[in-house]
């Protein structure tokens, strides 16, 4: 059990091993990325493109000679476990220990979900070790107010990469009201810590922009029946749905809405922008349903056709929104370690956390720097719309390809 | 206040949870009648049922829900479904039997039954392993096909779900009242000792009520599949409870009590969280386990507990 969740790959040592002539100079200067995901369970498939796409940068790297004389060593831990099905916040805790106390791991990427955030926020703090999140959204963890409960230590270590649901909820409660005119809506949740946060800044905004929400409940995810949920929203006759949640709610809400609310729109936030709801809840009962990223849309641009078609050709298939800012959340780490390195002090987790708190870097997605806060100044929320019909041509798990972009959500003004 | 068509619809989807828990009850009740012992690895076996009859749909080159079969081919395709589902389940129930429990026949205490807990770990981490954590997407040959009653719909799925609970519990009752080998499981449910005394092989009627409980599981597991179009490894657990909730309301060790109770947690179910709030939903039926176990310890139908000598 504990060999494989602490699966350490060490790709150069295989190379090192072969050539003991580079060892002297290689080995002396290593340092190590840790990688909590949670690569077994619901979300699986979302967690392994974000894993993938760290794992891209780093073997870039490492191709290239390491990042300012260092190879990168990955530790690539499991916060999924078989009792949740799903992220288990007590094993993102054990995870979070497991690599403050080994010394060469200098910061981290991770997690996916807020729920394991909030487990891990403390635990980093306390060790000073910075961690880069491609995608949970959850304002609470880097919020000032809150910051005795997360963040302990006093500076911050919680950086994304991604916007927050302070912007993604109400954002798509903005796009709701105004673009798809929805004037009654019913919220649902997946009772996560990411679920419930993101549906209660829907709940807010909608209140806000004049949509009448019928009402806010929420789903057990271990629980297979939604159908007297789903019956009794149907008698409130809603015009709209939006669901704050993760996949293994996600895909049963999407088939039993399919058969009982066929006609309404249905929304959700990142955690329907998924490779796992795709292919769990597929076509038909998942066409036309909106969702949403807390980062800008880029697949548009040249150079992330580009690195798009480099990550297909090394992992046989589409990379997602968050590939791309797992992606960044690497160059950010190296651009950290490159600047201490240069600066001549000692490559340190503390060195490396002060390092990324002033990041100004150019990545696939555009600027990234962040508030004293640790996130990202960059506000962008994207929505996407599911496929009417899947396209023959792509997997259907394929988040870029069965998803068409739709445009920005409109900010709160 | 009150809507009376969402009440009605309500009512029709507890009877469909209603009619998949007293399948699974009855594997509960079947057991403990004859061996007194609750099998926790009931729960896993009706998991594994649903994964029978998904691979079995897949054999017959089926996925999601866009190919759909009617006629003669429906009817193939869900009887061979059927078939797998139930066989495999029931093969599996009896080699639970054979190769954890029978070891263990005569050891008092609760040693049997924590080792069911036991199986059904094991089973549970075999199909995450096999088959991957992530939610199925499990295959649905059914047309979809609704009538309106009183503004309230049902769905065809529904009504075959009534139609295949019925026949098999039928069946069942008339196994148990009217053949040899149901009256040798009455008779060894009443006095095992005496039972063997006249003659009747308590081992047989063992395995019948393994295979027996362990195939309707798979029915059940196949009805779920196919209601709710999913499956994943994760599904035994809460219809296991509810339905084991269900076997002890209805008095555990009796068959039509296992139905009648199915029934009631099914429609406490829908009706709760129609007129409560979903997420008490669980905090209502398990009330009502404790309720039944303090007041009518033997439960709605159940005799009287005989005590072990």
């Amino acid at each position: 059990m504990l060999s494989r969740r602490a699966l350490v790959i060490q790709l150069p040592a295989v190379a090192l091993a072969a050539s003991w002539a580079g060892r002297t100079l290689a080995a002396s200067k290593r340092i190590t990325v840790g990688i909590s995901l949670p690569l077994t369970g619901a979300d699986a498939d979302d967690a392994n493109l974000i894993k993938d796409g760290a794992m891209l940068a780093i073997d870039e790297a490492n191709a290239k000679g390491g990042v300012a004389g260092y190879n990168i060593d990955v530790m690539v831990l499991d916060d999924g476990t078989a009792t949740a099905g799903q992220y288990d916040p007590a094993q993102a805790a054990t995870n979070a220990r497991k690599m403050v106390a080994d010394d060469k791991v200098v910061a981290a990427i991770g997690p996916q979900m807020s729920g394991s955030g909030k487990a891990m926020a403390p635990i980093l703090s306390e060790g000073n070790l910075a961690t880069i999140t491609p995608s949970s959204t959850n304002p609470d963890i880097t919020d000032p107010k809150f910051a005795a409960q997360f963040d302990p230590g006093g500076k911050p270590i919680y950086f994304r990469t991604v916007t927050t649901d302070a912007f993604q909820g109400p954002n798509m409660a903005n796009y709701f009201a105004q673009t798809l005119k929805v004037k009654r809506v019913y919220v649902l949740d997946d009772s996560g810590a990411y679920g419930v946060g993101m549906a209660n800044a829907f709940a807010a905004q909608g209140k806000k922009v004049g949509m009448d929400v019928l009402g806010h409940d929420q789903l057990d995810p271990r629980e297979a029946d939604y159908t007297t949920i789903l019956t009794k929203i149907k008698g409130l006759n809603p015009d709209g749905l939006y669901y704050g949640g993760v996949a293994q709610a996600g895909v049963k809400l999407a088939k039993q809405c399919y058969d009982i609310l066929p006609k309404i729109v249905k929304g959700g936030g990142d955690g329907m922008y998924s490779s796992s709801v795709l292919s769990g809840a597929g076509f038909p009962a998942f066409a036309n349903w909106y969702a949403t990223i807390a980062a800008p849309y880029v697949f548009n641009q040249p150079r992330v056709q580009e690195w798009s078609k480099r990550f297909q050709a090394k992992y046989g298939r589409a990379p997602s929104g968050y590939s791309v800012t797992a992606y960044d959340a690497a160059l950010v780490i190296f651009d950290a370690v490159k600047r201490v390195a240069a600066s001549g002090k000692p490559v340190t987790r503390s060195a490396v956390r002060d390092a990324v708190q002033s990041t100004r870097l150019e990545t696939l997605q555009g600027m990234v720097n962040f508030d004293k806060n640790g996130d990202i100044e960059n506000r962008v929320v994207s929505v996407f719309q599911v496929l009417p019909q899947r396209d023959p041509k792509y997997p259907v798990g394929d988040v870029l390809h069965q998803l068409r972009y739709l445009g920005v959500a409109p900010q709160t003004a | 206040m009150v809507d009376y068509t969402v009440l009605l619809q309500q009512v029709i989807n507890g009877v469909s949870l209603g009619a998949m828990y007293a399948l699974l009850a009855i594997g509960f009740t079947l057991v403990y009648g004859i061996l007194e012992l609750i099998n926790f690895a009931h729960f896993n076996v009706f998991m594994i049922g649903s994964f029978f009859g998904m691979w079995a749909l897949e054999a017959l080159g089926l996925s999601g829900q866009s190919q759909v079969l009617t006629g003669l081919a429906l009817a193939g395709a869900l009887a061979f479904a059927f078939a797998i589902a139930m066989l495999g389940s029931g093969v599996l129930g009896v080699a639970i039997e054979r190769i954890a429990l029978r070891p263990l026949r005569g050891i008092p205490g609760t040693t049997g039954m924590i080792t069911t807990i036991g199986v059904s770990y094991i089973l549970f981490n075999v199909i995450l392993l096999a088959a991957g954590a992530d939610a199925k997407n499990f295959p649905n040959p059914l047309p979809t096909r609704r009538w309106q009653v009183a503004g309230a719909v049902i769905d065809l799925r529904e009504v075959l779900i009534w139609g295949i609970a019925l026949v098999l519990m039928v069946g069942l009752q008339l196994f148990v009242s009217r053949t040899r080998l149901g009256k040798a499981m009455r008779a060894t449910a009443q006095d095992a000792e005496a039972a063997r005394m006249m003659g009747v092989d308590v081992d047989r009627v063992v395995v019948a009520a393994f295979f027996l409980g362990s195939a309707l599981a798979g029915a059940a597991a196949l009805i779920f599949g196919l209601y709710y179009n999913y499956t994943s490894f994760l599904i035994g657990y809460t219809a296991g409870l509810r339905a084991f909730t269900a076997a002890v309301l209805g008095g555990i060790g009796s068959v039509t009590g296992a139905m009648v109770g199915g029934l009631i947690i099914g429609l406490i179910e829908t009706l709760g969280g129609q007129l409560i709030a979903v997420r008490w939903t669980d905090v209502i039926i398990f009330s009502i386990l404790v309720l039944v176990l303090v007041f009518v310890p033997s439960g709605l139908f159940g005799r009287a507990a005989p005590t072990k000598s």
